[in-house]
């Protein structure tokens, strides 16, 4: 055979082999190689949403105190981007955000794709990309500013590095302030850019989350924390946390706790009980301050008036147990009235109160009991979730039926010891003993921004979901289920209640302390602490109170104001608190130009 | 013998390879001007490809008909060891060069096989293909006439020295393991059609395929792309090195029966490597489907035919083994490129013959074909017989003494 013929048939059986290979590949694999391209040349990306801002009032006008920055994620082919001037560049511009060890990065075979700077600004990622590295890519992306810096940091909390809202207002509100991600779906280069070519791209574009408006305001917010942290300096106490809140509506206007934490960099806190909110999700007992509420239950049901008279002893033995009165003063052995007894915060007092429920003023009996409930649950609604568009906690109240030495369960119970409620349930119900009777759903969002105004905030959490999630105590049962604006007292019995909680303060007029032509009223309560399972009676740790109000003469308080002082292993009386809210009533008076009723 | 009109099928398929090589880049230059752009912040112009092409085209052109028409192949056969011995130099100077670090070595990927000059480089390695080609075609010959062929000293001595520099120069030195494919290939197709023994040709080309194992195992890099190519092949795990392969099988799959349309093929907006060049029959296997592969196969395999047809019927030993060199040429460029595209064997880096992107390449091969167009004015109506028994170059060929050419 002719060796050219050799040849021949070498070729037409390579291109044989080759021609069925490609009938192979294009004709019988070829939908397996479409599904195989469309995975790889399809883009999937998010169009991110915006986060809503959250903004405080100033003066009637919203300002914002979380605002939004875009910031840039620095990514880089380690295959190819110069490693030198790389590092030259980036400290250059971006030293604070580096996120990776070079030499660590390079040192990693076959690596073509890494982050090696996070939340770089503007201005920074502008610099960097006028070097034209090679493979330097700039990835936009969100973050959060606080012009603030720490003020409110447990009311508004943060966002986490998922963009996820965590505590605060950045957690309960977060389904309000994340909204809703779009979609790009296209044909895309190896760079991710995207092509023209194909015909079923999609974008869905991204709904922006809300932002919100708070009811408190930023200036009162900010003066506050101001003279939590002169008080602090001047107390055993380390924390204090304050509630503002105007009674007439339920409406908070300033909520804060010291010490805070710096939202910006959430992750330095070495506790994370530093991201609770104090005033709504911490259970405690706010002791003698519950006085108003016995006194109150046992005013509106007709049993007493503050001119009833009962006999003094200096303690009163409850199922074989001796309760001492805090104040043993040998004036107030007798017979003394009620105004009296409320007046020096002693617990005989109250107690009496309880007793005078149950119809027998010798001792504690059922229905004094379950009329005590009645009001302190179910008018009340302590232990109870508020509603409040924040996590909350919510406490317990004992049963008046159960348990053992029920009858000094309710004793304590009547001076605010045996039970666990927060602040804002505390706040919200001695709004109504103050407000005329009405119990309102305390909140801390005015709504949300619609085009510059402020539309209110209907979306309310459904089911049993309540305002973010429960961290320890069970949340959402019978939230925002509770009476709304609810008539639970008398006018006269609030009435009364004023009289007697302006009374106690007189000496503070004497003092100067309060002014002329307001009406300023307030009671302490220091409460021992639980310690293995006993109160501690060496009182070495004590946590004080002071709750108030301040308005015109003569007129419905415009402002309650709740004081809680305390610090671990630190007997705080309740003098410390009463002193800030000293300071705090006066200065909403001159915040406000509060007018007085001369 | 008197002559005649040139080969006609050799003549379109050549300037037509050229002309759907030229519509092919021009339709995804822009994409791979973009890749580079935006990866390597270059800075290419959207047509910078367009235009590089049809100046190779223009040139490589020029040179075909240089060969075909103007320089006669009994000139180019008198200075056959004077070109040798050039481009062996050429390819060693290169060499030095670049071991000095000379700015006249251009070097991508630590391997240096071009002259930079200015604005254009030159490949030697492709000029030692048309070298060689002229060269062993008039020693062959020589050797034939003078019934030396098979001879340790006469032959195999000269035979192994030239050809092992060559292979030494590309594969060692360049680096370049393609070109050194298509050496072997043209080496042991002349060799075949020499008239060489049928035993000391399989013993040779046994000893070049253990030797061409031996050296592939020694190499870490092509041990991974052997190993890559056998990944792909059983379905294994992809990696950096499968990469290449999977995303021009990827290419040539979607383009399914008749492909996707000039203009909309994805793979070449920065998927697939090399996509102007070594890869640029997957782009077409992706734009054209499986109707334009075919088509193109055909293309090609309708010349290789005629180049044996020519060869075939070409008396002169000298300008039949001229043309079964570039033959040879041809196929082991369109065969080992479109067989790494499609997986059947590893990568090796050879350009597709008139398609790819690149200026040496065409050249030289545009000029060797224009030889054979040459070669094919001369051709015998019938076949040549007993043209490969090598004992007949006893006669000292008297048999075709008598041939003269006019030209």
């Amino acid at each position: 055979m002719p060796r050219i013929r050799i040849l021949k048939y070498i070729t037409l059986g390579l291109l044989g082999i080759i021609a069925v290979r490609l009938f192979f590949i294009q004709i019988i694999e070829h939908d397996a190689w479409v599904a195989k391209a469309s995975e790889q040349h399809t883009m999937l990306e998010t169009i991110t949403a915006k986060r809503g801002e959250i903004y405080m009032m100033d003066h009637g006008e919203p300002v914002a105190v979380v605002m939004n920055q875009t910031t840039y994620q620095v990514i880089i082919d380690p295959a190819i981007t110069p490693r030198d001037k790389l590092q030259s560049t980036l400290d250059k511009y971006a030293k604070d955000y580096i996120t990776a060890n070079l030499d660590e990065v390079y040192a990693i075979e076959g690596l073509r794709y890494y982050v090696v700077a996070k939340n770089v600004p503007y201005s920074a990622a502008t610099k960097i990309a006028a070097e034209g590295l090679s493979s330097v890519w700039l990835k936009e992306g969100n973050s959060r500013v606080y012009p603030e810096g720490e003020m409110a940091s447990t009311v508004l909390g943060f966002v986490n590095a998922d963009g996820l809202g965590q505590y605060g207002v950045e957690g309960s509100l977060n389904h309000i302030l994340t909204g809703k991600d779009g979609l790009l779906r296209t044909i895309s280069d190896v760079n991710n850019v995207a092509l023209s070519i194909g015909d079923d791209n999609v974008k869905i574009p991204a709904e922006d989350g809300q932002s919100v408006v708070l009811s408190i305001d930023r200036g009162l917010e900010k003066g506050t924390e101001e003279r939590i942290a002169a008080a602090l300096e001047h107390s055993e106490a380390t924390n204090a946390a304050v509630l503002i809140m105007n009674p007439n509506t339920g409406e908070v206007v300033a909520m804060t706790a010291l010490p805070n934490y710096d939202p910006a960099h959430y992750g330095n806190v070495k506790d994370a009980s530093a991201y609770i909110n104090q005033v709504t999700e911490v259970p405690y007992e706010p002791a003698s301050i519950c006085k108003n509420f016995a006194y109150s239950a046992a005013i509106n049901e007709g049993k007493m008036t503050p001119d009833t008279t009962y006999f003094n002893e200096h303690y009163v033995y409850v199922d074989g147990w001796k309760i001492d009165n805090a104040q043993m003063n040998s004036f107030l052995y007798g017979e003394i009235d009620m105004r009296t007894a409320l007046y020096w915060s002693l617990n005989s007092g109250s107690i009496q109160a309880l007793k005078f429920l149950g119809d027998d003023p010798a001792s504690i009996n059922q229905k004094g009991r379950e009329l005590l409930f009645d009001y302190y649950y179910n008018k009340f609604q302590l232990g109870h979730n508020t509603g409040i568009e924040l996590i909350e906690a919510e406490g317990f109240i004992p049963d008046p039926n159960e348990g053992w030495g029920r009858d000094s369960t309710y004793a304590n119970m009547t001076f605010g010891q045996n039970l666990g409620i927060t602040m804002i349930q505390t706040a919200r119900a001695f709004s109504a003993v103050v407000n005329g009777g009405y119990l309102y759903t305390p909140t801390v969002v005015k709504g949300v921004l619609k085009d510059g105004e402020i539309v209110a905030l209907d979306t309310a959490p459904t089911g049993d979901a309540a305002w973010g999630t429960p961290t320890s105590a069970r949340v959402g049962e019978d939230a925002a289920a509770g009476p709304v604006g609810e008539r639970i007292l008398t006018e006269q019995t609030s009435a009364t209640m004023r009289s007697m909680l302006i009374n106690n303060r007189d000496y503070k007029v004497r003092a100067g302390i309060d002014r002329f032509g307001y009406a300023v009223g307030g009671k302490s309560g220091t409460a021992q602490v639980v310690r293995g399972g006993a109160y501690d009676d060496t009182f070495a740790e004590l946590v004080g109170s002071y709750m108030g109000f301040v308005g015109p003469a003569g007129e419905l308080p415009r402002y309650v104001v709740m004081v809680k002082m305390w610090g671990e292993g630190k007997s705080v009386g309740s003098g410390d608190a009463m002193d800030l809210f000293d300071s705090l009533q006066n200065y909403l008076i001159d915040y406000y130009k509060i007018k007085p009723n001369l | 013998m008197r002559k005649h009109k040139s080969d006609l099928i050799i003549l379109f398929t050549t300037l037509g390879l050229m002309a759907l090589g030229l519509i092919v880049i021009y339709a995804i230059g822009p994409m791979r001007a973009n890749v580079l752009n935006s990866t390597y912040g270059s800075n290419y112009g959207a047509n910078d490809f367009f235009i590089g092409q049809l100046r190779s085209v223009a040139i490589s052109t020029v040179a075909f008909f240089l060969a075909f028409k103007v320089i006669p192949y009994r000139l180019l056969r008198r200075f056959a060891k004077p070109i040798m011995i050039f481009a062996l130099a050429l390819s060693a100077l290169l060499w030095v060069l670049a071991a000095v670090g000379s700015s006249l070595a251009k070097c991508e990927l630590g391997e240096c096989r071009w002259y930079n000059l200015g604005p254009i480089s030159f490949q030697p390695a492709e000029f030692l293909k048309l070298a060689l080609v002229i060269y062993l075609a008039d020693f062959l010959a020589r050797k034939k006439e003078e019934g030396t062929i098979g001879r340790l000293r006469e032959f195999w001595l000269p035979f192994g020295l030239v050809c092992g520099a060559s292979l030494a120069l590309v594969v060692v030195a360049q680096g370049d393991l393609g070109t050194g494919v298509t050496l072997v290939a043209i080496i042991f197709a002349m060799l075949l059609v020499s008239g060489i023994s049928l035993w000391q040709f399989l013993i040779v080309f046994f000893a070049v395929i253990i030797i061409a194992v031996g050296a592939v195992r020694m190499s870490s890099h092509r041990m991974q792309r052997v190993d890559a190519w056998v990944a792909t092949l059983t379905g294994g795990e992809s990696s950096d090195s499968t990469y290449h392969i999977e995303n021009a099988m990827l290419a040539i799959g979607t383009g399914g029966l008749t492909g996707v349309g000039i203009g909309n093929s994805v793979q070449a907006t920065g998927y697939l490597p090399e996509s102007i060049n070594d890869s640029v029959f997957a782009i077409m296997g992706e734009t054209f489907g499986f109707v334009g592969l075919f088509l193109i196969l055909a293309v090609f395999g309708a010349m290789l035919m005629r180049l044996l047809r020519v060869a075939g019927h070409t008396s002169p030993p000298d300008e039949r083994f001229a043309v079964v060199g570039v033959f040879a040429w041809v196929l082991a460029g369109v065969v080992v490129n479109i067989m790494a595209m499609t997986s059947l064997v590893p990568v090796t880096g050879i350009t597709l013959p008139l398609l790819s992107y690149g200026g040496t390449s065409m050249l030289f091969i545009a000029y060797a074909l224009g030889l054979t167009l040459q070669i094919s004015c001369y051709t015998s109506r019938e076949e040549v017989k007993n043209e490969d028994i090598g004992s007949r170059g006893r006669l000292r060929g008297a048999h075709y003494a008598s041939r003269r050419r006019s030209a």
